[in-house]
């Protein structure tokens, strides 16, 4: 069971959490066939850095920019099958993969923020809640737009 | 000026156009209604592969073309990708000189027949037309002229080959028989260049015969096209993989200077959800390839498919309705189309719609499969469709679907055909491991040269949009034979320094 006492405990935690999905695109890019999804673990690397950058300002002091907002749900990975990352994904199996891990990471802030009565912890879970939320609606508008397109 | 644009002004100023316009008022031309396409009955039609519309009658196209204003500045020539001179041939259809019609558009078209009949001049050179851009009006029936030009040809036994330069022995090769690759092959072998054409499947064609169904485009018509293509000289292999059955660098070894890859999109995208797996459920590609040119229709032949009594098609592109029409011809008692988004969005020619409609095609529209469900056999028998609603706009302005909680239910199913997209084939990636590729598995080219980032080796049509139509995909082979023409000049002038 994970004990947060402070919002500093929970920055850590999510930071941590950004760094596990680092190690992990890193793992997949070094491993990718196909050098333009090896790129596309390069750009979620990039992107995953600045989340974990974000919340390590926040750590020290620095503002909170996230405003609470309602995220649009496509929800496409709510019905899609979960993906097994391999060397020869591709760029549509990288974006399921990463939309499902966004899923997944807001769940668990959402499911904190529930259990939590602090009110200030409540706020930063659901507020990295909706980040991910954010994240996973970029890679299911791109799936939508390139994968799902009808024709 | 564009060069061009003084050729076509100079031919409008010809007599016999000058003529033309003088013999009938502007305002006795715009009162003239647009032709209705003659076509079979639905009721009969929905029970054949016999095409739908039976094109014009001499008469008919006549009216139709004496619509054309013949506007000094023809913009519907900048809506058509590889600029037919569209005034000049109606022009002389209406002047009842259909061979030179037929002329005029193998000047810049190798497919009319098959253009006439697949392009959407609705978003193309009819939606550039004088009449929907000023009069507000219905434009020009130039789809329907063009077939007709073409069409006449072919029934009246005028077909001509295209004049061809003197041949200069060097060889090139085209991958892939579509029309990206038909075109370019075209334009080369016009050039004097000894072109071959490799095809991977049995027939020649690529897309225009596995892929639309035979009461759209009859395999007749194209194969048609592909003779006129023989006569001049051009080379067909079929069967023959280039990447597998023999190396870019074995053809280079034979002698073929440069390459033309016009390889399609033949990778059908799934949807990714549960039971997607079960017997019965298909993709577009393979449900129609194999009524096209396998005879999966025919009871004689040995690749027959199961003519499912409730067939649902998922998409709602031009494939999800010819699959879901095709059902219908082999004798679905439901032939179903479930799309996301509502009818508005559909990319679907809105003609091909009315058809399916007419054919007694049902549609589910704002709905989504997210599960299939099979018997103890692991047939498919059952699917779990979620309504679905439009969201606000998004930045890009685009209207997303949204699934409705708790709005789920479940369709008899025996039959289901996924039409929600196709990739490229990745052979060619994964035999040209210098060739640069986008993360869609398209092949990256100079946009003006189509050339790849291997300097012999070209390529356009779906290999490297992922999915477009008939007329880009010639647009694109015609630029890359110019860009060929030139790669080879060049290295023929630096081998001789």
């Amino acid at each position: 069971m994970i004990n947060f006492n402070s919002i500093d405990d929970v920055l850590n935690f999510a930071i941590a959490e950004e760094q596990a999905a680092i190690d992990l695109y890193t793992l997949l890019a070094e491993k990718a066939v196909n050098p333009a999804v090896r790129k596309t673990f390069e750009d979620f690397i990039q992107e995953e850095t600045r989340h974990r950058d974000k919340l390590s300002q926040m750590k020290e002091g620095k503002k909170f920019t996230l405003q609470p907002s309602e995220v649009q749900e496509m929800k496409i990975s709510d019905y899609t099958l979960t993906i097994k990352p391999s060397p020869d994904m591709t760029y549509a199996d990288a974006l399921l993969y990463a939309m499902n891990k966004e899923k997944a990471a807001f769940k668990l802030y959402t499911h904190l923020a529930a259990r939590t009565a602090a009110p200030e912890l409540k706020k930063i879970f659901l507020l990295l809640a909706q980040e991910e939320s954010n994240h996973k609606l970029h890679f299911e508008i791109e799936y939508d737009d390139h994968v799902l397109n009808e024709d | 000026m564009d060069e061009s644009l003084i050729i076509t002004e100079t031919e409008r100023n010809q007599e016999w156009r000058a003529e033309l316009r003088k013999n009938l008022k502007n305002k006795d031309r715009t009162a003239i209604p647009r032709v209705k396409m003659p076509e079979v009955d639905p009721q009969i039609r929905n029970k054949s592969f016999i095409e739908v519309n039976d094109g014009l009658s001499e008469d008919i196209a006549i009216r139709e073309a004496q619509r054309c204003l013949d506007c000094v500045d023809p913009t519907c020539i900048s809506g058509c990708p590889v600029g037919i001179n569209i005034p000049k041939f109606i022009k002389k259809i209406e002047s009842k000189d259909f061979a030179e019609a037929i002329k005029t558009l193998k000047e810049t078209n190798v497919l009319p027949a098959v253009c006439g009949r697949v392009c959407p001049q609705e978003v193309q050179c009819e939606k550039q037309c004088f009449y929907t851009q000023k009069l507000k009006k219905q434009p020009v029936a130039i789809g329907y002229l063009e077939r007709f030009a073409a069409d006449y040809e072919r029934k009246n036994g005028l077909a001509s080959t295209p004049e061809i330069s003197e041949s200069n022995g060097i060889k090139v090769a085209v991958v892939g028989s579509g029309p990206a690759g038909l075109t370019c092959a075209c334009d080369l072998a016009k050039m004097g260049y000894d072109v071959t054409v490799f095809e991977a499947l049995h027939e020649i064609g690529g897309v225009l015969k596995y892929g639309i169904p035979e009461f759209r485009l009859p395999n007749e018509i194209i194969d048609f096209e592909i003779n006129q293509l023989k006569k001049i000289g051009i080379k067909f292999i079929p069967n023959f993989i280039v990447g597998k059955t023999i190396s870019f660098d074995d053809l280079k070894a034979q002698g073929f200077v440069s390459f033309f890859v016009g390889s399609g999109a033949g990778l059908p995208n799934f949807m990714n959800i549960p039971g997607e797996n079960f017997v019965g459920i298909f993709s577009s590609n393979e449900y129609l390839t194999r009524v096209n040119l396998m005879g999966a229709a025919k009871p004689d032949y040995d690749t027959p498919v199961i003519s499912g009594k409730n067939v649902a098609v998922i998409g709602g592109g031009n494939t999800a309705i010819d699959s879901v029409r095709t059902a219908k011809r082999l004798g679905a008692e439901r032939a179903m189309i479930i799309y996301r988004r509502s009818k508005e969005e559909m990319p679907a020619r809105v003609e091909e719609v009315k058809h399916a409609e007419e054919e007694g095609i049902e549609f589910f529209m704002l709905s989504n499969p997210i599960q299939y469900f099979a018997d103890e056999k692991g047939r498919v028998k059952q699917m779990k469709i979620q309504k679905m609603i439009l969201g606000e706009p998004d930045a890009s302005g685009r209207r997303r679907p949204v699934p409705q909680e708790g709005s789920e239910y479940i369709v008899d199913v025996d039959t289901v055909v996924v039409s929600v997209g196709v990739s490229p084939n990745p052979l060619i990636a994964q035999v040209l491991k210098d060739i640069n590729i986008s993360k869609w598995g398209t092949i990256v080219v100079d946009e003006n040269k189509m050339q790849s980032s291997i300097e012999d080796i070209f390529a356009g049509g779906d290999i490297v949009r992922g999915g477009a139509t008939v007329i880009l995909a010639m647009g694109d082979g015609r630029k890359a034979s110019v860009a060929m023409h030139e790669y080879i000049q060049q290295k023929v002038k630096q081998n001789i320094k």
